[in-house]
């Protein structure tokens, strides 16, 4: 996200990334784990650099040629620091004599293709408000961010959703795992047990709800509302539109410095047109469940 | 009033009746998409004018054949998705 509004806003950085290199954005907790080439490409490039134990994260930014050299590794933001990495390694680069890797058989374990006819939805969290004044730059992009991440709906739901049916394994998928607030980092999902109430209901393709989520502990809950509007034709949904709005508390590992106490956090949903490179990404929850993310009552 | 009057004054507000829960239910569609939509990443956004590839193999092939380097954005969750 810091990247997204930093590095990757930087005019310079942007027409370097397009006319001078190839640009490829990657989840390496996937790619380092990966037993197939690509996998095997990627160990080989972050091997090289200082972030080589792939039993721990490998993150950070690579410049490598196509023979799999590492030519540059850097994990700090700041466009500055990057376009001058970005410079020195355009300056000194020197094609190899490399051919395209076979792909040969994907490993499945990480592999994770959308489910056949289901559609995506784009979701996006944002904060509404609560935050103290920022101290820095970096602070205020966390502040205003709004998240993104992709849910899934298949075959067999949207048919019952046009049926003005809430199948309950895709209330259980929306509350575990987009029911979160992920716009300052990776956010942890709710177990099951921590649905305290999970009121779902269409009519005319009119979605309504109530959805109280809580830890045991109490140290982090999300009170919401929902409504939404749900349409489509031949057990397709064609049109996607979803509010859910309330208080949110608490935090994660990697989503330090929320705001004091309760605050107000807002999830949009919206059905995606596929026009997006980001479409094609997977649930951030399906990583390494796939089954657990589409069935999240097991 | 008149049988045929009744019948057309009891229509009339059949009509004003559907008409109106038509109406608000056009307003709370539109109304819930304008929030959606301002909530919603802008799709316009700088980095999103990036050529970005999503599968390393992919790259590779595209930079032997363009004789470029690599770029590699590698996060812990998907950096175009995720968070």
């Amino acid at each position: 996200m810091l990247d997204r509004e930093s590095t990757f806003a930087d005019k310079q950085i942007i027409g370097m990334l397009t006319d001078q290199f190839i640009p490829v954005a990657i989840d390496q907790w996937y790619t380092r784990r990966q037993q197939d080439t690509e996998g095997d490409f990627y160990r080989q490039i972050a091997g090289q650099g200082p972030r080589s134990d792939f039993s721990n994260t490998t993150q950070g930014l690579y410049i490598a040629d196509s023979a799999g050299h590492l030519i540059a590794y850097n994990n700090n933001r700041g466009p500055e620091r990057i376009r001058a990495l970005m410079e020195k390694a355009v300056a000194e680069f020197d094609p190899p004599d490399a051919t395209p890797l076979t792909r040969g058989k994907s490993d499945p374990k990480y592999s994770t293709p959308i489910p056949k006819g289901a559609v995506v939805v784009r979701t996006s969290a944002k904060v509404m408000g609560g935050y103290e004044k920022p101290v820095d730059h970096w602070q205020q992009i966390f502040q205003h961010a709004v998240s993104r991440d992709n849910l899934w709906i298949t075959a067999d739901e949207q048919r019952e959703l046009l049926d003005d049916k809430m199948p309950e394994a895709l209330a259980r998928r929306i509350a575990r795992f987009h029911l979160v607030d992920n716009t300052r980092g990776q956010p942890p999902t709710w177990q099951l047990e921590e649905i305290r109430k999970l009121d779902f209901s269409i009519s005319d393709g009119k979605m309504n709800g109530t959805i109280e989520l809580e830890t045991a502990d109490h140290t982090r809950g999300f009170m919401a509302d929902i409504s939404g509007v749900v349409s489509g034709a031949e057990g397709r949904v064609t049109d996607f539109t979803m509010l859910a709005e309330g208080t949110f508390w608490g935090t994660g590992t990697y989503t330090m410095e929320p705001p004091q106490g309760k605050f107000p956090l807002v999830i949009a949903f919206q059905l995606a047109d596929g026009k997006d490179i980001a479409d094609a990404i997977a649930p951030h929850a399906s990583r390494g469940w796939v089954d657990g993310y589409l069935y999240p009552e097991r | 009033m008149t049988r045929r009057t009744g019948f057309l004054f009891v229509g009339l507000l059949l009509f004003v009746f559907a008409s109106a829960t038509y109406a608000i239910a056009q307003d709370f569609e539109a109304e819930l998409k304008k929030q959606c939509d301002e909530i919603c990443q802008p799709t316009d956004q700088p980095w999103r004018k990036i050529p970005w590839q999503t599968d390393l193999l992919a790259a590779q092939k595209l930079a032997v054949e363009q004789a470029r380097p690599i770029f590699i954005w590698a996060m812990d969750g998907h950096p175009l998705g995720c968070t």
